[in-house]
């Protein structure tokens, strides 16, 4: 039986712990505020709400 | 939504929670969405068996006449090798709503379905006849970051968080962006309290 096939090449969901999230393989990006759409493969997006580089993480939770 | 395992639920207090934030925050997607079928589908070699909870009415002919097959106290409930094609068919015609339908692996028979094949999705659930399930099934997650809110992340993807890993099917999920979420990693709406702009 067959149910719900996973594809290979789809996305990875990481929550890293206190750290950013990791999003991999087959996804499309789109930011609102932004208006962008792209298809970068990996990311690493903020979490902790501090980057100065948002949406994207800057390591700056680490400070 | 796939079964939780047993075994990760009871070896730790962090699988624990993993297990109860799944259960408030993964929101399973509008079945109005064409891509996905408001359900579930179950395959063997010759039918596919689309299951559509929200119109059953109990009517229970599916597990009276072949409980082999439709059998409620199992997950998955349907066991596509439990019979065979012919009979699957016979039954899944007989249910009174379109909770039940089946169509042809090969698209080529469901052009030419006799109508006495009831709850064939040509008569019953017209809209999963155009959709092309391969693709949708290839079809990419969409992440959206959200305006001065959370990542939104939709479609078919694999979470993972604190050692767990877990396949998202057909489903929404919202990532806390802002940092203050008392749900992490999931948004809980804090970031509206505190003006969290980006």
């Amino acid at each position: 039986m067959e149910e719900e096939k996973v594809q290979k090449s789809q996305a990875t969901v990481e929550v890293i712990d206190f750290g950013p999230l990791k999003i991999t393989g087959n996804f499309i990006l789109k930011d609102i505020k932004r208006n962008t759409e792209t298809t970068p493969g990996e990311i690493w997006l903020c979490r902790c709400g501090k980057s100065a580089n948002k949406p994207f993480c800057d390591e700056s939770h680490k400070k | 939504m796939a079964k939780l395992n047993i075994h990760l639920i009871s070896s730790s207090r962090l699988n624990l929670k993993f297990v109860n934030l799944h259960h408030n925050f993964i929101a399973t997607m509008d079945s109005n969405n064409k891509q996905f079928s408001g359900g579930k589908r179950y395959k063997n070699e010759d039918i596919t068996v689309y299951w559509k909870p929200s119109a059953c009415v109990h009517a229970s002919y599916c597990y009276r006449e072949l409980i082999e097959v439709f059998d409620p106290s199992r997950r998955p409930w349907v066991d596509m090798n439990g019979s065979t094609t012919d009979k699957i068919i016979e039954v899944v015609n007989l249910c009174p709503t379109e909770a039940l339908t089946w169509k042809w692996n090969d698209e080529k028979k469901n052009e030419s379905v006799d109508k006495d094949q009831l709850n064939h999705v040509l008569f019953r659930r017209p809209e999963l006849m155009d959709s092309n399930e391969t693709a949708s099934e290839e079809q990419p997650a969409s992440v959206k970051i959200m305006v001065d809110g959370p990542i939104v992340i939709k479609g078919n993807f694999t979470l993972a968080y604190e050692g767990n890993t877990k396949e998202i099917k057909e489903s929404i999920i919202s990532i806390c962006r802002c940092g203050v979420s008392d749900h992490q990693p999931f948004c809980d709406g804090k970031h509206r309290k505190i003006g969290f702009c980006d």
